[in-house]
């Protein structure tokens, strides 16, 4: 018996020793919990865009000090756009998958967007998350009844209490990071154009259908000649062909209604919308309009027009009559369209979006498309030429050069400029010489520095620079399916690393605002002013994380906090 | 005629559609297993599920890759490029549209630099060792090293923006329309939207004719027959130009027939400084956008032409060279 304890003694101190090591590491995994996964975030390359390039390399210095194990990486646009729209829900990259974590992106102004409705609904709402615009993946039951309830509402004032609750979910829940409403600087020769004339709307700058159709000349020169950096995809009324195309059919082709400098949709190609309840609406015609070649404009184009789009054959435009249900013609100048349910954005996102089209025209190219694989998206302007009733008439397209529209002198109100042209100028340098000698009278597109601009507008009196901020925002998203990014605390740790002044004051030169929602400060009365903010602190991220239960290891790595 | 040769060309025709196939199948694949879906061009907040299949569906895109492959050579026999992804309308029209522009643009300036390439070059064997040859050859080689879109930008800055002597951009002036081809080249509009463009490329490729056409002189002035020449009291004039240069000027002529192969490709370059629409950005922006039929139509026609122009070459060296499609055939290659 003695013999045993004495030789088995060692042996058992031994393994007491061990149980209560054991223990005290145990104890220590209590404490912290595993290390936080490594991070890949995702931006455009330098060449492509140095401002998002910058942007996502400060911060990601930033997320190193939280403790973080980030790696920037810039992709081709071909290849990023890819990962982060089509593989959204597959595993991220830093796991091995081909998915993604977290990434730069950007929102840009365009005119229906001056209603919230849009980015409201599409950008969090549950039912987008799988293919939709909600890509950072955010599903939250009460963020989908309030963006449900806002489109319904009719009461403007309640509408704007729930757009301002569904702004605080999404500040609280931070599935962004936002960085600034960039203004996009704009040159017009102010000795060819009279200043007065150029409208500056809310949130999408001077760049407009108001501007376009009112500036009036002050001498001989009286062509509107501007530019673009990407050639024209192609000009069709039932194609969304990118910024500048849209340019063109919303100059050729007139809408019922238009959105004002004001972002209110008021009536044009209609001479008055009227509201029966909240699902009719009688829409009465303009009299005397006339298309391009000469016809008159009539209620069964109008019909005609809106019922296209829910044919199939205009899947782009789908979207903006989807809940039109009927349309009901009363007399030869009169329309009632019905509703499925109450729509608030109806005049903006749909009167106010699609182009009307000539039946005689479109009519049997629609009816032979029926019968194909191809959509009226494909139609080039040979086969659909570009006859619409708009103030401008379109002339010529020279592939790779130049587009060319008239004035309409026969419309109901029509511009100030004899004619509008867009150059295709893909060599920046060369359109800022051409604003310079008067080749171009409106710089529209730049890509470059802003303070260039400021430059040149400086040292020229006959050239004014125009930037005021865009409904449009950068900011970083996270793929909230997946660790480490479906926690909220590390959102918003990350969200008080990004040091947004300084980034509007050092990269983007002071040509932005500094962004705390989706929705723009340029439209005031739906952006809410008392929402959360992040400031710029590192020891306020790092506090948000250590509240969280959060731990750092001995080489101050972040690690989750215990189970 | 001889069968050797029938033979010979029969077999350089083969060789020629093989390399085409090979090619063919090439640019299918290449653009297939690039990174990057074709529908990231399409990306907007009003786009569904259903419109992304749609739009699947309307460009062949679900179907499995070998049925793909399959369709697209049968096409392509049938003469079809098919239609372009983003443009909508067929590849064989896009291209059509660029086509002339660049053509105006590189078969201009190929003269221009020959033309002055060839003389320079007599010129500088004329003066050799001499300081005007020193000077001259500098010159040439910085035009030929210095980047092409630098000295465009310098043109465009000196030229255009500040003597403001050409316009910067494009082939005619903002909201002309010309009716027809024919107008078009007979403005002189057009003409001086093309001097910039013209030079800058011109400048650029007059080295290799200048360089070649130099070293060609001076190895051919010291053969006999020059020599022979000299003795028999012929000025040096008439010998450099009669009979030296004659001699000197075809390998210069191989180089060009080359460089215009090359040059149906376009010079993306150039045609981005000068906003010139050719066939190079068009090339470019298919690549960039993924719009695969754009991008494999028109790589296929510049191989077309390409192939073409080196089957007739081998032709014509069959015709000229006896020893070729002869028994001898395995020596003299």
């Amino acid at each position: 018996m003695m013999k045993w304890q004495r030789s088995y003694k060692p042996l058992l101190s031994v393994l007491v020793l061990a149980v209560v090591l054991l223990g005290l590491t145990s104890v220590a995994f209590a404490q912290s919990g595993a290390p936080v996964d490594p991070i890949v975030v995702l931006s455009n390359t330098q060449a492509e865009d140095p401002i998002e390039f910058e942007t996502t390399r400060l911060l990601v210095e930033n997320m190193r000090q939280l403790g973080l194990q980030v790696e920037h990486k810039a992709v081709p646009w071909a290849q990023y756009s890819d990962t982060v729209w089509f593989n959204r829900l597959e595993t991220p990259e830093a796991e091995g998958g081909t998915g993604w974590q977290m990434t730069a992106w950007r929102m840009v102004a365009r005119p229906e967007r001056m209603d919230p409705d849009e980015f409201v609904f599409n950008l969090f709402h549950s039912s987008t998350a799988e293919s939709g615009y909600n890509f950072v993946g955010y599903i939250n039951p009460a963020y989908d009844a309030l963006a449900e309830a806002q489109r319904g509402e009719t009461n403007q004032d309640a509408r704007r209490e729930e757009i301002f609750q569904a702004q605080e979910l999404i500040a609280n829940d931070v599935p962004y990071i936002y960085v600034a409403h960039p203004s996009l600087p704009q040159l017009v020769r102010t000795d060819i154009w009279d200043p007065e004339s150029i409208v500056d709307a809310q949130g999408i700058g001077i760049q407009n259908f108001w501007t376009w159709t009112g500036m009036t000349p002050l001498g001989d020169q009286k062509t509107i000649i501007t530019n673009t950096g990407d050639d024209l995809i192609s000009i069709n009324p039932l194609y969304i062909a990118g910024d500048a195309p849209s340019r063109i059919t919303e100059l050729v082709w007139d809408r019922l209604m238009r959105i004002g400098a004001d972002g209110l949709a008021q009536p044009w190609a209609a001479e008055s919308v009227e509201w029966e309840d909240e699902t009719n609406v009688i829409i009465k015609l303009r009299s005397g309009m006339m298309w391009h070649d000469g016809e008159p404009v009539t209620v069964d184009d109008v019909k005609f027009s809106f019922e296209v789009p829910n044919s199939g054959e205009s899947p782009m435009y789908a979207p903006f009559t989807r809940r039109i249900t009927n349309i009901e013609i009363l007399d030869d100048s009169t329309l009632r369209f019905t509703l499925n349910e109450p729509w608030v954005a109806f005049e903006v996102a749909s009167l106010a979006k699609v182009n009307l089209i000539p039946k005689h025209i479109w009519e049997p190219l629609i009816t032979d498309l029926m019968t194909k694989e191809d959509n009226a998206e494909g139609l080039t302007i040979d086969q659909a030429p570009a006859i619409g009733s708009g103030p401008f008439k379109f002339v010529d397209w020279k592939e790779g050069e130049t587009a060319i529209l008239e004035a309409n002198k026969e419309h109901f109100s029509p511009p100030k400029a004899d004619g509008w042209v867009i150059k295709i100028l893909p060599n920046q340098e060369s359109a800022l010489g051409q604003i310079q000698t008067g080749e171009l009278n409106f710089l529209r597109e730049w890509e470059g520095d802003s303070q260039v601009l400021q430059e040149v507008a400086d040292a020229d009196p006959n050239i004014t620079l125009y930037a005021s901020p865009d409904l449009g925002f950068r900011f970083f998203a996270f793929n909230l399916r997946f660790p480490p990014f479906d926690n909220v605390a590390l959102r918003q740790a990350v969200a008080h690393v990004m040091p947004k002044d300084s980034i509007v004051k050092n990269i983007f030169k002071g040509f932005a605002v500094p962004a705390d929602s989706y929705v723009s400060k340029a439209i005031d009365y739906w952006h809410d002013p008392n929402l959360p903010q992040y400031n710029f602190s590192i020891d306020e991220g790092r506090q948000v994380l250590t509240d969280a239960g959060f731990t750092w290891d001995a080489e101050g790595m972040l690690h989750y906090p215990a189970q | 005629m001889r069968r050797g040769l029938w033979l010979y060309i029969g077999g350089r025709l083969l060789q020629s559609l093989l390399v085409l196939w090979v090619v063919v199948t090439i640019l299918f694949l290449l653009f297939r297993l690039a990174p990057g879906n074709p529908l990231t061009a399409y990306i907007d907040t009003t786009f569904g599920e259903e419109q992304q299949t749609a739009l699947m569906a309307r460009f062949g895109l679900d179907r499995p890759l070998h049925e793909q492959y399959l369709i697209y050579l049968g096409n392509l026999l049938r003469g079809d490029l098919g239609d372009s992804f983003r443009y909508g309308g067929t590849v064989v029209d896009q291209i059509m549209e660029v086509l002339p522009n660049t053509l105006y643009l590189t078969l201009t300036s190929l003269v221009a630099a020959y033309l002055v390439g060839v003389i320079g070059g007599i010129f500088m064997a004329a003066r050799r060792g001499t300081r005007t040859e020193k000077v001259g050859i500098i010159f040439t080689l910085m035009t030929r090293a210095a980047p092409e879109f630098w000295i465009g930008m310098i043109l465009l800055a000196v030229f255009a923006f500040k003597l403001r002597w050409f316009p910067s951009s494009g082939t005619a002036a903002a909201g002309t329309i010309y009716s027809s081809e024919i107008e078009k080249l007979l403005s002189p509009d057009f003409w001086q939207h093309m001097i910039l463009p013209t030079f800058t490329l011109a400048l650029y490729l007059h080295g290799l004719p200048l360089l070649l056409m130099r070293s060609n002189m001076l190895e051919v002035m010291d053969q006999d027959f020059i020599t022979m020449g000299r003795l028999a009291g012929y000025s040096e004039r008439r010998l450099m130009i009669r009979h030296a240069a004659r001699n000197a000027l075809l390998p210069v002529m191989t180089a060009l027939t080359l460089g215009v192969g090359y040059s149906i490709g376009g010079n993306v370059v150039i045609e981005n400084v000068f906003a010139w629409p050719g066939l190079g950005r068009l090339l470019v922006r298919a690549v960039t956008t993924s719009d695969y039929p754009l991008a494999q139509g028109a790589f296929f026609i510049i191989a077309v032409i390409i192939v073409i122009l080196n089957f007739f070459a081998d032709v014509v060296y069959g015709l000229l060279d006896p020893r070729v499609g002869s028994s001898d055939q395995a020596k003299a290659s």
